[in-house]
């Protein structure tokens, strides 16, 4: 469990970095927290040449606020967990971050990090496609903004080439009149979810008028159960409209076994999931922080 | 109830109280010193070649690219290795057992992923770990055996050629008349329950560091050894020593050394006679007469011993657990012992976690499908039991899996009044990792009988209270001969516990507890479990487990006094989590009348410590440990005691020590010292350094007794939308005698509590069917954390006896009564009977009918 050898860089600004991914494109990581690639190299899965350690470059560092919320590439979980303007803007992200693992690894890896990784057992990229986020990312000869919607492509995949970094992700503020929450249901407390779902209902007058359910743990990506999101549309906010939204979501995922976990039990706690979440969801409706 | 013996505390009266750990500073800011800690300079760094493939044949290893890598110092194939190192010889002499011999690295076959086939030793961890990926070995898959039932399978591919049918062991014994008893009775219930694979998972692993001495050659063995007496004896037992055959002319020509070796041959014929006559003639039985190359390698083993006049010193400083793990001697262990022979270099190798998970050693994959014959008023009449065990590919050493079959067939009918018992237990190999005691080694005899009882109470209708308090053993009927050969005294009181946990349930409440739940669409359910263990057992235990075999139950202590007054106590056993430190400290300061600092405990090193077999482990840490720190201390403080009264003119009966303060009763300010003492008698003696006083002792134990006991009862409740579970409430009623230090037993049973917590809904080592081990890193090997573990409840008994050093092992009594208490919990919450330990959310739900299986 000790990593090959590779060469590390520490560059002090973004467009350094930009300049060494440039350089060494493929055979090169970007380390921010370290939380996923760092164990990756110690078991010798991953061997990059070059490691591009973002951690020095300042730019990257900050929580901005302005159409919703924007996070830096360098910004760690437990500062966005302990955010006020996070949790004012985009609820959801507040109440996904306490199960992103412990504390100690939230202290250290970061938002924008875990997004970029794209593990679809993670709840930052459900959380971004439930919120439509909107990825920023540059490389030396330009810069593109991306939709959370096409920058997840599958399995531990993203749309971010190998000559770019993904310096922030804007998170749309949450509608006044919508509510959110985060479920899930692990083996042990912080483990990665058997199953989770980062979900949002807007009901301004008793009827829903959008909902979002992205499930993560059950697919190699997150995924948006959108037959039951449109099921949901034009409903009353009520246990039964959930009911039947919970059934579409138990029929239409098609999660695997693992050792932790059958598929046909993956499938019965998303619909349980679907349930509590939008009950709970609604509950969060006028109530901000 | 037996009066209060006489405990000659005279001092501050330490035992019995909650006294801090004296371990816990220096482990709390960071000042243990573990064997990672050592780092000796310029000591290579050691990385094993494992086999990726569960069963396969080696073609070919070509090791010269990473030999060729700057940084590394040699690349040792398993060939080179094994022609200096002697086979793991079998140490067990049991009718029906086959133990292949193997050795310490695999050079023709592997046998589980993770076997190790080549050793490179590098200026880093790192550096080696790159020489690793630099070598070229060819294997041949052959197909592998990941299940019990594939290796019972006729025509499945066999891991050792002379196990037939991959059977390892074929064991039986019966007691009682048990045709009759099952004839005779009402009825008869069969049930089969499983138990799948375990890990013990120390905080921290395995590791040694070896140093040898460049002028001598001689090795010094840091690691983390439960037993270092062991490990230093196996050493020079397994090393092949050239001058061996010169050494054993030597030895042959000494008349002394001839005569006191055969004499032990005799003894050893003798004791085993009717084993070594009953030797199957025919079928499986005789597969270890077959395999002439085990007496080879009993010679050549004997022969490295008599040859050993350097033997190594092994050193075991601070451990971070074992679970029983470390009380092997590790493949690794040896292989780096003959690196550092070879190469005249200090060499080490610290275990990683995933080495560990895969080969650090397993525990606990059994079946058994047992037939409790039964009357319809729930008197309990015979039990036969068929068992399998799951051995994996390599045997233990010494502890093989075959001591947990013979541990079984003392344990199995449990603290009831069972008339007949009959056991057949298959050992089987598989190509999957080692199996090693684990914390209460044989427990799973507790959970099936303590599952199977549920289950019959359940089909003759009557509470699973009430069928246990209908027929466990009580103490009006003691001492009593149990069923299976072991003396039960009062000690065993198993039923006191079981009435005093029983009080402390409402069962009333319960009802309103269970029709709460359902409400919220949970189940609750509560389980029961009672268990006794030989904590270290009657003076016939370990010998109705093996004839001649109590030989191991003595545990060997020295105490001195320096000539400054220093007071140092030597213990054989190697402490890993058990606060050996704290607890003799304070059974030493109560006989000598000091303050526990005043006494100083050594441990772990074989130069300074006396010999024993088993170190730390069986349950012998109080009792056998403590004791003979007790004995030897009142022995040293008596000669101290006859020194002072001539000092201060006195008759020595009515001298007493309080604080330190050694005077006539009455008159403490003319008095001495411990210092002043020492000092006399360095003086008369002429002596300035080493010891004034001396004792040694070799202790066995008191009394018929020294069974630990408990109780345990679990409330689960199971949320049925998703399958998560919840403990309530668990309690705990325990008797493992008079208490050194409550505090430090509450740890132990709550320690083992959380082991069985985590064996029942978290833990388990998954082998796929082609013995692909899935569970390689803690991401999945859960083991649970303060998160999962609920408050524990524990209430003491402490049941004297005539003896003294009464107190009786505990460190494994709460892994060995959780599995059964948990999952009979969750058998009454949801109505079914659970014939599996393990059962995690998803089974939780197939089993209450909500998602398919």
């Amino acid at each position: 469990m000790k990593n090959p050898p590779f060469n590390y860089h520490r560059p002090a600004s973004v467009d350094e970095a930009l300049a060494l991914l440039t350089e060494h494109g493929d055979e090169a990581k970007v380390l921010a927290g370290g939380q996923s690639l760092l164990p990756i190299m110690a078991l010798r899965l991953g061997r990059p040449e070059h490691v591009i350690d973002i951690g020095a470059i300042d730019e990257l560092k900050s929580i901005s606020v302005g159409g919703g919320i924007t996070i830096g590439a360098m910004v760690r979980h437990a500062e966005a967990e302990k955010s006020a303007e996070v949790a004012e803007q985009t609820p959801l992200i507040t109440a996904a971050l306490p199960y992103v693992g412990h504390r100690a690894i939230r202290n250290r890896g970061t938002v924008v990090g875990s997004i970029a990784h794209a593990d679809g057992a993670a709840e930052m990229p459900a959380v971004c496609l439930a919120i439509g986020a909107t990825m920023h990312i540059a490389s030396s000869t330009q810069t593109r903004q991306v939709a959370a919607a096409d920058f997840f492509q599958g399995f531990f995949t993203t749309s971010i080439e190998a000559n770019e970094l993904l310096t922030a992700v804007h998170f749309p503020a949450q509608s006044t009149s919508a509510g959110s929450t985060v479920v899930e249901i692990s083996r042990r407390h912080s483990d990665y979810a058997m199953c989770g779902l980062a979900c949002m209902i807007d009901a301004p007058d008793g009827t829903i008028v959008s909902a979002a359910l992205s499930f993560f743990g059950v697919a190699s990506a997150a995924v948006r159960a959108t037959e039951a999101e449109a099921a949901l549309v034009g409903k009353a906010p009520n246990n039964e409209t959930f009911a039947a939204a919970a059934t579409i979501v138990s029929n239409t995922l098609a999660p695997d076994d693992d050792i932790h976990a059958t598929a046909a039990y993956r499938r019965h706690i998303a619909g349980v999931l679907t349930r509590r979440g939008l009950a709970e969801a609604t509950s969060q409706i006028g109530i901000r922080a | 109830m037996t009066d209060i013996p006489d405990r000659q505390t005279s001092g501050l009266g330490f035992v019995g109280q909650r006294v801090k750990r004296v371990e816990d500073e220096r482990f709390l800011i960071g000042e243990g010193q573990f064997v990672a800690d050592l780092n000796p300079k310029g000591v290579l760094h050691a990385a094993f070649l494992r086999s990726p493939f569960a069963h396969a044949t080696l073609n070919s290893i070509d090791v010269s690219t990473a030999a060729a890598l700057p940084g590394v110092a040699r690349v040792f194939t398993a060939a080179e290795l094994n022609a200096v190192t002697n086979s793991f010889p079998p140490l067990f002499m049991i009718e029906g057992l086959y133990t292949p011999l193997y050795k310490c690295m695999s050079e023709d076959k592997v046998r589980h992923i993770g076997d190790p086939v080549a050793l490179v030793l590098a200026e880093s961890r790192y550096i080696a770990e790159d020489a690793l990926e630099l070598i070229e070995v060819e294997y041949h898959e052959l197909q592998a055996t990941g299940t019990i039932d594939q290796a019972l399978a006729p025509g499945r591919e066999q891991l050792w050629d002379r196990a037939d049918g991959n059977i390892l062991g074929d064991i039986s014994a019966d007691f009682g008349d048990v045709a009759t008893i099952f004839a005779d009775a009402d009825r008869v219930i069969t049930r089969t329950f499983n138990c799948p694979r375990q890990t013990n998972q120390p905080m921290e692993t395995r590791g040694s560091v070896v140093i040898v001495d460049p002028a001598t050659g001689h090795l010094e063995i840091h690691n983390t050894s439960q037993a270092p007496h062991f490990l230093k004896w196996a050493v020079a037992g397994l090393l092949v020593n050239d001058g061996a055959f010169r050494n054993l002319s030597r030895f042959a020509r000494n008349k002394d050394r001839r005569k006191a070796f055969s004499a032990a041959a005799k003894a050893f014929v003798s004791t085993n006679k009717q084993k070594l006559l009953e030797q199957d003639p025919a079928g499986q039985k005789s597969q270890m007469k077959k395999d002439m190359s085990f007496l080879r390698a009993q010679a050549r083993m004997a022969m490295g011993l008599l040859a050993s006049n350097d033997y190594p010193t092994v050193k075991a400083g601070d451990i971070g657990g074992a679970f029983g793990s470390k009380g092997s001697v590790s493949r690794e262990d040896i292989a780096l012992a003959a690196a550092a022979r070879q190469l005249g270099t200090s060499v080490q190798w610290i275990e990683d976690r995933v080495e560990n998970l895969l080969d650090g050693g397993q525990a606990r994959e059994e079946r058994f499908t047992v037939s409790l014959a039964v009357d319809n008023d729930g008197t309990l009449k015979g039990m036969k039991v068929d068992a399998v065990l799951d051995g994996g590919a390599y045997a233990s050493f010494p502890v093989s899996a075959a001591v947990t079959v013979l541990l079984w067939k003392l344990y199995m009918p449990g603290p009831y009044d069972f008339k007949a018992f009959e056991l057949n237990a298959k050992i089987v190999a598989t190509n999957k990792g080692k199996v090693v005691p684990y914390r209460g080694p044989w427990a799973n005899e507790t959970w099936m009988r303590e599952r199977m009882l549920d289950v019959v109470a359940k089909e003759l209708d009557i509470s699973a209270a009430d069928i246990r308090l209908k027929n466990v053993i009580r103490e009006e009927n003691m001492p009593a001969a149990f069923l299976t050969g072991p003396t039960l005294d009062e000690t065993m009181s198993v039923a006191k516990t079981l009435d005093r946990a029983l009080e402390m349930v409402d069962f009333d409440q319960l009802e309103q507890d269970k029709a709460a739940a359902e409400a919220r669409g949970h189940r609750l359910g509560l389980g029961i479990s009672s268990y006794h263990e030989a904590a270290p057992g009657p003076p016939n235990f370990f010998s109705s487990a093996q004839p001649g075999s109590d030989m191991f139950l003595h545990e060997d202590g020295r105490a001195e006094i320096q000539a400054d007054g220093r007071i140092v106590m030597y213990t054989s056993q190697s402490p890993h989590g058990q606060s050996h430190q704290t607890t003799y400290k304070q059974v030493a300061a109560d006989e000598f009348g000091v303050a526990m600092e005043d006494i100083e405990i050594v441990w772990g090193d074989t130069d300074r410590t006396q010999f024993s077999f088993l170190g730390t482990g069986a349950s012998r840490g109080g009792p056998l440990g403590a004791g003979v720190m007790r004995m030897t201390a009142r022995e040293l403080r008596n000669q101290v005691v006859k020194v002072a009264a001539d000092m201060l003119e006195a008759a020595k009966e009515d001298i007493e020590i309080v604080n330190g303060n050694i005077h006539v009763v009455g008159v403490p300010t003319r008095g001495t010292t411990y210092a002043d003492v020492a000092a006399k008698v360095a003086s008369d003696q002429a002596v300035s350094t080493g010891p004034v006083f001396k004792e040694e002792m070799k202790y066995e134990g008191v009394g018929n007794g020294g069974w630990s006991v408990a109780t345990h009862i679990a409330w689960v409740d199971i949320d049925l939308e998703t399958g998560q579970v919840e403990i309530p409430r668990y309690l705990v009623v325990e008797d493992c005698g008079p208490i050194i230090n409550p505090g430090i037993v509450d740890g132990q049973v709550r320690g083992g509590v959380a082991q069985g917590i985590g064996a029942v809904f978290y833990e388990r080592h998954h082998y796929d069917d082609n013995a692909n081990l899935l569970s390689t890193t803690y991401m999945d090997y859960l083991i649970p954390t303060a998160m999962e573990i609920p408050k524990i409840e524990i209430e003491h008994m402490e049941t004297l006896t005539k003896g003294e050093n009464d107190a009786r092992g505990v460190g494994e009594g709460g892994m060995i009564g959780a599995p059964a208490a948990l999952t009979n919990a969750v058998s009454d919450a949801l109505g079914v009977d659970v014939l599996e330990q393990h059962l995690p959310p998803y089974r939780l739900l197939e089993l209450a009918g909500i998602i398919s299986s």
